[in-house]
């Protein structure tokens, strides 16, 4: 299928060109700006342009167009997901700019301009090759950003995320191939073909492909790098890599699962991620019983919660693909407001994610233990928020695909994490005032607001929930 | 007007935990205006309903509230304990306390008014927080607060794993109140077991109460009133309004299974009642065993035993509330909640142990006060309903709550004078506001209960006589 490239193909790759160009103009503002401005320069103008891009893909949502011969689908569905990825960047940026010590921050700020620009491909992504490029695009920015920090347990961060990462893809790489040799073509259109069906490479290749996500998403049994990264690297990095890098991987992965599966042996092939997302659910929510690290919890937390989604997505019905991304959009914003609130206690010794610094918060400063809780309460799932109704749409999607069971063990895992939330909000509020008053900077205007947003939106999202309707087509 | 019912405390108790103006004389003040305010509210919002759609998919949801039928008189209760409660205030730290009695009395306004399932269950996790938040900041141990949270939770969860069931089965959770929904199919037995776990821990019921005496003891005295004579309603009130309503066949056929936890609730509390010696768990037992007298009523699928129950609800809410409130009283006179500490108080401070004497006979089932009424008619019920064991159970279990509540009171306020206690003074006038609402509504309600009787079963006749002829 040879095709000339136009006008159009160009034009639906711009909101990412704007990110990626975007960085070089922070780059040689950071360069030009003097020493006093220079960090608000430089988030300022990765702001804008996550800002622009978020404006301008918008436009395409009503569109649904395949760019360069298939290799990326602008849609609703892509849309949708590269406007997650830009809030999560946004937000990312936000705590740089919250919480930082006066270093030039350019080269940072562009680096996460580029990854993000590699999420923002992989929302669209309509071919195997797309998917590798703009996944690896993400991870290569994140590998710097996970070590640009003075700790040292940001370097083993690093490492180990580098490392493991790259086997990931090795996976993933290994089961493209054997996929292509299987089908053919890389394109995911292709691999719909029933006559698959009956090929080894198929089978091998798809489980291979399943390995490399799973591995990205950090479920069980593949998580264990997810709590030491997340607690090694940046605050705003793990932010990222919570919001932004788990976005990407889950369009990628819905994409695959409602578009790319032979009809005939969905339910087969499909089953050992309805386990993977089953165990996720019970292992994430266990596992934050131990945690004494606001970040390790969020790790184990979001594992769960992906476990989350899928149970959404189990079933490939198209109000499940609505709600998974309700659910994200909610996730999203839990966690960014979480982080938010963690930056408003940190401080040039200490990020302020250790939990221990969180007893006595409530007297303290009420506002901040406040909008903390109401954030952990949110990821547990009380109402008023969104993570309330984000758990009966999935329940009841579950429920009437034939997935009760998976909706059994989300119900079981959501009373397990209770616990885990609730201890630190107890801490919060315990009366005994033991806790070393570990006071950070009195007030971040940026963080404070962006948290309060994050509150507002996660209400709002409860009253009015919108869902994309133009999610499907996928593949064309 | 229904919404302003929910708002109104919300909102004023979120403003009073935000804005720290510390002064406890007009923190009560605010609470006790705000309060009122909702009283008359709820006095003039009889028979008003609400609706604004929320989902259309994948069912269709409205915050639809109304105070009808049996949520009129619950919600009166709630006003009127909250009301109670404010006045009966005197702990540290009073403006969050009673910020928290707001917020809890507006998340429980909602449990009572919602017409839908979701926003019932939306409300119903709702109304946990500020219970737990108390327990955390005022009671004396923390475990305490996990039980109850976690118990509750997990009845929580069941309740909306349930509501998403019932949503994708029937279409329209929007269905409270209405009379012909009616669910079956294989799905309905887990969907009412859904609901009636989580009706069966708020209520409590054995083996599901181990939270609740601890609960009781542990929240300061005017929330636990409120605790107890209202949001203990909210699983019995969700038996009549949701099983009996949409699922009558599978209570039908489980009751055998409610009519025996009821009566063993019954007997259990009661028996357990007579050995304790912290005062506010005498009394949290107590609630055990009159409770489960309800559970028997509701089980019964008889009419005069449904509208028996009702009179029971109200009534039981009004004395374990007065019950509790005087409790606090003698507890924050006396430093002790001992029986075998406390002793000869009464002949000090006369208005404190008259208080407690109505609140005491109310609850053992003296004729005049209300507790007597809810009794009879239920026994009369459930016994033409020809459960006759069940009957005389209750029966022993009322005896039994004479010695245990003249127990209580003759261990408080007679006897010799203990001489290393505290001597304070009598009732203020302050706390004798706060009780007397509460005496006067049980004399009104033991002498003249039509008002709440007359009125009510009417949505039910429906599916009990249809249970009864089935």
């Amino acid at each position: 299928m040879t095709q000339s490239v136009t006008a159009n193909d160009w034009y639906s790759v711009a909101p990412l060109s704007i990110v990626a160009v975007a960085a070089l103009v922070v780059l040689l503002a950071d360069l030009l700006a003097p020493k006093s401005v220079n960090r608000y320069v430089a988030i300022g103008l990765g702001a804008a342009g996550l800002i622009v891009a978020g404006i301008d893909a918008a436009y395409a949502f009503h569109s649904n167009y395949a760019a360069f011969g298939g290799a990326f689908i602008v849609g609703g569905f892509s849309v949708v997901f590269q406007e997650i990825v830009l809030a999560g960047a946004l937000g990312s940026l936000i705590l740089y700019g919250a919480m930082g010590d006066g270093k030039r921050i350019g080269g940072t700020v562009a680096l996460l301009l580029w990854s993000t620009s590699g999420a923002m491909l992989m929302a669209g992504a309509g071919n195997l090759m797309t998917i590798f490029l703009g996944l690896e695009l993400l991870s290569l920015g994140l590998y710097c950003l996970c070590g640009l920090s003075d700790r040292p347990t940001a370097r083993e961060a690093a490492l180990k995320y580098l490392i493991l990462s790259s086997m990931a893809s090795g996976f993933l790489v290994y089961g493209m191939a054997l996929l292509f040799g299987a089908s053919g073509s890389v394109a995911l259109a292709d691999l719909t073909n029933p006559m698959l069906v009956s090929s080894p490479l198929y089978w091998c290749g798809s489980g291979l492909f399943f390995v490399g996500i799973a591995f990205k998403l950090s479920l069980v049994p593949f998580h264990a790098w997810a709590p030491d990264v997340y607690e090694g690297a940046p605050m705003p990095v793990t932010a990222y890599m919570s919001v932004v890098t788990k976005a990407a991987t889950i369009a990628v992965l819905a994409r695959f699962i409602y578009a790319a599966v032979p009809s005939t042996i969905a339910a087969q092939l499909l089953l050992p991620i309805w386990v993977i997302a089953a165990i996720s659910m019970i292992v994430g929510n266990v596992g934050m019983l131990a945690q004494h690290d606001l970040k390790r919890l969020i790790a184990y937390s979001g594992i769960a919660q992906v476990g989350y989604i899928l149970t959404a997505l189990a079933g490939g019905t198209p109000l499940g693909m609505r709600y998974a991304i309700y659910y994200l959009a909610a996730y999203t914003f839990m966690n960014l407001g979480a982080f938010e609130v963690a930056a408003l206690l940190s401080d040039e010794r200490e990020e302020g994610s250790r939990l221990a610094n969180y007893r006595g918060l409530g007297a303290r400063r009420p506002v901040a233990a406040a909008l903390m809780t109401f954030f952990l309460l949110a990821m547990a799932g009380l109402p008023p928020t969104a993570g309330f109704l984000g758990k009966i749409l999935i329940l009841t999607t579950s429920v009437s695909a034939g997935y009760a069971w998976l909706g059994v063990v989300l119900i079981v895992g959501t009373a397990i994490s209770l616990y885990a939330y609730a201890k630190v909000i107890r801490a919060m509020y315990a009366r005994d005032e033991h806790g070393h008053a570990h006071d950070a900077r009195p007030a971040v205007p940026l963080a404070w607001i962006s948290a309060v947003a994050c509150c507002v939106i996660v209400i709002a999202m409860t009253f009015y929930p919108l869902t994309p309707s133009n999610i499907l087509p996928l593949v064309r | 007007m229904v919404f302003a019912l929910i708002l109104l405390p919300v909102v004023v108790g979120l403003a009073m935990l935000v804005v720290r103006v510390e002064n406890a004389q007009a923190s009560k003040g605010v609470g006790a205006l705000v309060a009122l305010a909702t009283f008359v509210m709820a006095v003039a919002a009889r028979g008003d309903e609400q609706s604004v759609r929320w989902l259309s998919r994948p069912f269709e949801s409205s915050f639809h509230f109304g105070a009808t039928s049996i949520s009129f008189w619950i919600v009166l209760l709630l006003a009127v304990c909250t009301f109670c409660a404010i006045l009966a205030t005197n702990v540290p730290r009073t403006r969050q306390f009673v910020a928290q009695l707001l917020v809890l009395e507006g998340a429980m306004m909602g449990v009572f008014l919602a017409r839908d399932l979701l926003v019932f269950a939306l409300f119903w996790d709702l109304m946990l927080l500020p219970v737990f938040f108390v327990l955390l900041g005022w009671g004396a141990h923390a475990p305490t607060a996990w039980r109850y949270f976690i118990y509750n939770f997990a009845g929580g969860l069941t309740l909306l794993l349930a509501t998403a069931a019932f949503g994708a089965l029937y279409g329209s959770t929007d269905v409270i109140g209405r009379t012909g929904v009616h669910v079956v199919g294989a799905w309905a037995p887990w969907i009412f077991w859904g609901f009636a776990f989580a009706f069966l821990v708020k209520t409590p019921v054995w083996p599901l109460h181990t939270w609740m005496p601890l609960t009781y003891a542990d929240t300061p005295g005017p929330m636990v009133s409120v605790v107890s004579a209202v949001q203990s309603k909210a699983g019995l009130y969700g038996f009549i309004v949701i099983c009996m309503a949409f699922l009558p066949d599978y209570l039908k056929e489980y009751a055998p299974i409610l009519i025996v936890l009821g009566a063993i609730s019954l007997l259990y509390g009661a028996f357990a009642s007579l050995t304790q010696t912290d005062v506010k768990r005498v009394v949290a037992y107590s609630s055990l065993s009159h409770l489960g007298l309800i559970v028997i009523a509701i089980a019964s699928f008889n009419p005069l035993a449904l509208q028996g129950a009702l009179v029971y609800i109200v009534a039981h809410g009004l004395f374990s509330a007065m019950l509790f409130l005087v409790l606090g009283f003698v507890e924050s006179r006396e430093e002790t909640r001992t029986l075998t500490r406390l002793g000869g108080i009464g002949a000090a401070n006369p208005k404190l142990a008259g208080a407690l004497c109505i609140a005491a006979l109310a609850a053992l089932g003296l004729p005049g006060l209300a507790g007597f009424v809810g009794e009879i008619i239920i026994l009369i019920g459930v016994f033409q309903a020809g459960l006759v064991w069940p009957a005389i159970l209750a029966l022993v279990a009322i005896v039994l709550a004479s010695a245990y509540m003249l127990r209580l009171y003759q261990g408080i306020m007679n006897g010799p004078e203990v001489a290393d206690l505290p001597v304070r003074s009598d009732l203020s006038w302050m706390e004798g506001i706060a009780v007397a609402p509460l005496a006067l509504a049980l004399v009104v309600l033991g002498v003249d209960p039509h008002a709440v009787m007359a009125f009510d079963t009417s949505a039910y006749n429906a599916t009990t006589s249809q249970g009864v002829t089935r």
